[in-house]
């Protein structure tokens, strides 16, 4: 990035599994108005839009961004749609964020949504691909065997998913926007259904309606701006083929190359003692061990020991997840963009009940496809 | 207009566009295009930098589409990556931002749209908006006829007009072999053909085909090594409009006119009537008419040619059009445009559009010598 680029405004809806009290528009509304006002700016003030979603055939509406351009405030503005399956909020949030580091733009308003309960995910999720194998099983059935795999590389006891599911429920009882709020036992977890070995009715995301919007701005913007803003150190997406041979899908090279890229940028070397919180994309309870591993958080095959040991908790020495992540609250578009807002948020200071404390340097990251595509930021609460 | 970085396009391949590609899957048709467009600045993948794909699900009638194309574009080891749900032409103007904010120096851009897989027109209609406009039934078509009546009424444009314009491109179209539609066609043939949707025959609207396109792009820094004729950006730019039909003027183009403007003055031009071609994605002659208008451009003149590859009447490969209007303006100006040749041709336009009745519109000025010093 040419110049220093910050998130100066944030701005997510209420998640639930359906906000039959808006339309499509009036949620993506609803995040856009309150991230302007975060910023203490107005439409007139926005020099783009980029917008982000996960598949169309969600809502059953082609290219949405289109009817949307007028209730997002794009009229006559440049705008841009990305789609980068589960990843998009990440790449979503990183293409506004190129936007003011080319030196174009000083404010660009970049949003991401998704409204699940307008169509079924799970059938839009199982595609009939000319000359593949039909997959009639979602992302769980498509993730299911990654998570049994990496059990089977490092012997990881069975007890470390319901952990995290319990953690991550905890975290999500301290965010006021999280859709699912309950506290949950282990025991509650091990009696759940089985839905893909070895993945429970617990241990997965839900479904839900949601949008967040942040505001990226350049420098001077941001200096200008109410409140203290999150400075973005580095910035990249990845991606991966799906039919490489050599692929591993429990390590992907992509989220490697993205995690090392990320760090080198802003300078991190050892991210366990320099990262103090991270929002990760765990849409499966195994996935925040794996990802663990994937980031560089710790060695090859110590994921699952870091959960065991409680050093991911709130309070503890890594928070992951402090807003309940995506096992609480998953409008898959806007899933990746939660991340990095999230990660903003804790180094603004303004994560409210789960603000990390001393949270100066935060990750977040998204990831989507077949474990292909990775998004992620580092931010900081100095420039 | 600050000093930017010079940034060219060094490559350009397409499939032929046909109705219906049978022995292919789109990632073979992507590949085809990737392999020709290296093949051509000769080098392998692991030469470019960064990566983007433009295409639709519903276009592909799948979840991730794309993703087929990552199977074709070479990032393995991965690639800095991104994939817009929009027109690959749009995706030169993010590639080229990512270079002007110094994140890379080289980039592969992909289109590709599988559109026998579904039917264009339906998927069209589910662009509306779902409360009001969709459930209506309007479908491209018939809102392409809305706009072509508001603007014929307002300008007194007639059928025969119409028919001299599609002509036109028929004509130009038969020397671009690319081209799905290969005949060329008269005014007075063109005038017998039925209705499609009236005041639009169905002479004056395209067939949708199917293709895949590759372009490539390089900062100064690396564009001599991949490319003997670098075709270098001038300016670009893009504006959207609201998409309601009842709120926007159907006979005009804001948006196209504003980005037009932000795109020549970028270019440090006075306006478009200074360029030697434009290729315009119109798909029907009154959306070259009112593109005209807003570049300022007189649609009888001879100079600007408009569409001299024969433009998307003659072929429309949804997802790719746009970014073939950007391919052509490079072909004319590096000296690949064979028989379709604008002679002396040193500056020219690319436009390229999205949405219902030109609701989303990208400008982009390139020329045969580096912008700035």
């Amino acid at each position: 990035m040419k110049r220093p680029v910050a998130v100066v405004g944030v701005g997510q809806t209420q998640h639930r599994s359906k906000r039959a009290d808006v339309n499509i528009a009036g949620l993506v509304r609803e995040a856009i108005d309150r991230a302007l006002l975060d910023a203490g700016l107005e439409h007139k003030d926005i020099d783009a839009v980029v917008i982000g979603k996960a598949p169309d055939l969600f809502e059953g509406v082609a290219l949405p961004e289109q009817f949307l351009a007028g209730a997002v405030g794009a009229h006559m503005k440049p705008m841009l749609r990305v789609h980068t399956a589960g990843s998009v909020g990440g790449s979503t949030a990183i293409t506004a964020a190129t936007h003011v580091a080319s030196g174009l733009f000083e404010r660009v308003l970049t949003v991401a949504f998704e409204k699940q309960s307008e169509g079924n995910a799970m059938w839009a999720l199982s595609p009939n691909v000319p000359f593949q194998p039909k997959l009639v099983a979602g992302a769980g059935g498509f993730f299911a065997p990654h998570t049994r795999a990496y059990i089977t590389r490092t012997g990881a006891p069975l007890h470390i998913g319901p952990m995290i599911a319990v953690n991550a429920r905890a975290n999500a009882g301290r965010n006021e926007y999280a859709h699912l709020r309950e506290p949950i036992t282990m025991e509650d977890v091990m009696n759940s259904p089985m839905l893909w070995d070895p993945i429970r009715y617990l241990e997965t995301c839900p479904s839900s309606d949601g949008a967040i919007a942040l505001v990226v701005a350049s420098e001077e913007q941001a200096k200008k701006g109410p409140r203290k803003p999150a400075w973005i150190k580095s910035a990249y997406s990845y991606a991966e083929p799906m039919w490489i041979p050599g692929r591993d899908q429990v390590n992907p090279l992509a989220g490697r190359t993205a995690a090392k890229a990320v760090f080198d940028k802003a300078g991190i070397t050892n991210p366990w003692k320099e990262i103090h919180t991270a929002e990760i994309y765990v849409p499966f309870s195994w996935f925040e061990a794996m990802w663990l591993e994937n980031l560089g958080f710790c060695e090859i095959g110590n994921g699952w020991k870091i959960i065991d040991r409680g050093e991911q908790k709130f309070g503890a020495h890594l928070p992951i997840n402090p807003s309940g992540g995506v096992l609480n609250t998953n409008p898959i578009g806007a899933s990746g963009m939660i991340r990095l807002g999230e990660a903003a948020m804790q180094v603004m200071g303004r994560a409210g009940a789960h603000q990390v404390e001393g949270a100066k340097t935060a990750l977040g990251h998204a990831y989507g496809g077949g474990s292909q595509y990775f998004a992620m930021w580092v931010v900081s609460s100095e420039r | 207009m600050s000093t930017l970085r010079n940034v060219a396009i060094v490559g350009f391949a397409q499939l032929p566009v046909v109705a219906r590609d049978e022995h292919h899957v789109t990632t073979d048709m992507i590949y085809m295009a990737v392999r020709q467009a290296l093949t051509n600045c000769g080098v392998e993948p692991g030469a470019i930098e960064y990566q983007i794909s433009g295409s639709t699900d519903y276009t592909d009638g799948r979840p991730f589409g794309f993703a087929a194309a990552l199977d074709a574009m070479g990032c393995w080891p991965p690639k800095q990556d991104l994939h817009l749900e929009m027109d690959a032409a749009f995706c030169v103007y993010y590639a080229w931002l990512r270079m002007q904010a110094g994140d890379c120096d080289t980039a592969l851009v992909v289109g590709h749209g599988k559109t026998s897989e579904g039917d264009p027109n339906r998927v069209a209609n589910l662009q509306l908006d779902p409360y009001y406009q969709a459930p209506i039934g309007l479908d491209l078509k018939s809102t392409a006829a809305l706009q072509a009546s508001a603007y014929m009424t307002r300008t007194g444009t007639t059928d025969r007009d119409l028919a001299a314009i599609a002509a036109r491109n028929r004509t130009a179209g038969a020397r671009n072999p690319d081209n799905q539609v290969r005949h060329a066609a008269t005014a007075e043939e063109l005038l017998q053909t039925p209705w499609d949707v009236e005041p639009l025959r169905t002479g004056y609207v395209p067939p949708i085909g199917e293709s895949a396109t590759c372009l490539i792009m390089a900062t100064e820094e690396k564009a001599s090594a991949l490319c003997d004729r670098p075709v270098w950006i001038h300016g670009i730019d893009q504006r959207v409009e609201m998409q309601t039909l009842g709120a926007r003027d159907l006979s005009r183009s804001a948006s196209a006119q504003l980005a037009g403007q932000n795109a020549c003055a970028m270019a440090d031009l006075k306006g478009a009537t200074e360029v030697d071609l434009l290729e315009l994605f119109a798909t029907t002659p009154v959306e070259e008419l009112i593109l005209c208008d807003a570049l300022g451009i007189d649609p009888k003149t001879a100079r600007p040619a408009i569409n001299p590859s024969g433009g998307p009447l003659c072929a429309h490969p949804i997802m790719n059009t746009g970014l073939i209007r950007m391919g052509e303006v490079f072909r004319q100006l590096s000296g690949r445009a064979d028989g379709r040749a604008v002679p002396g041709a040193r500056r020219g336009i690319a436009h390229a559009t999205q949405g219902h009745c030109l609701q989303h519109n990208l400008v982009c000025v390139l020329g045969t010598e580096r912008r700035w010093s």
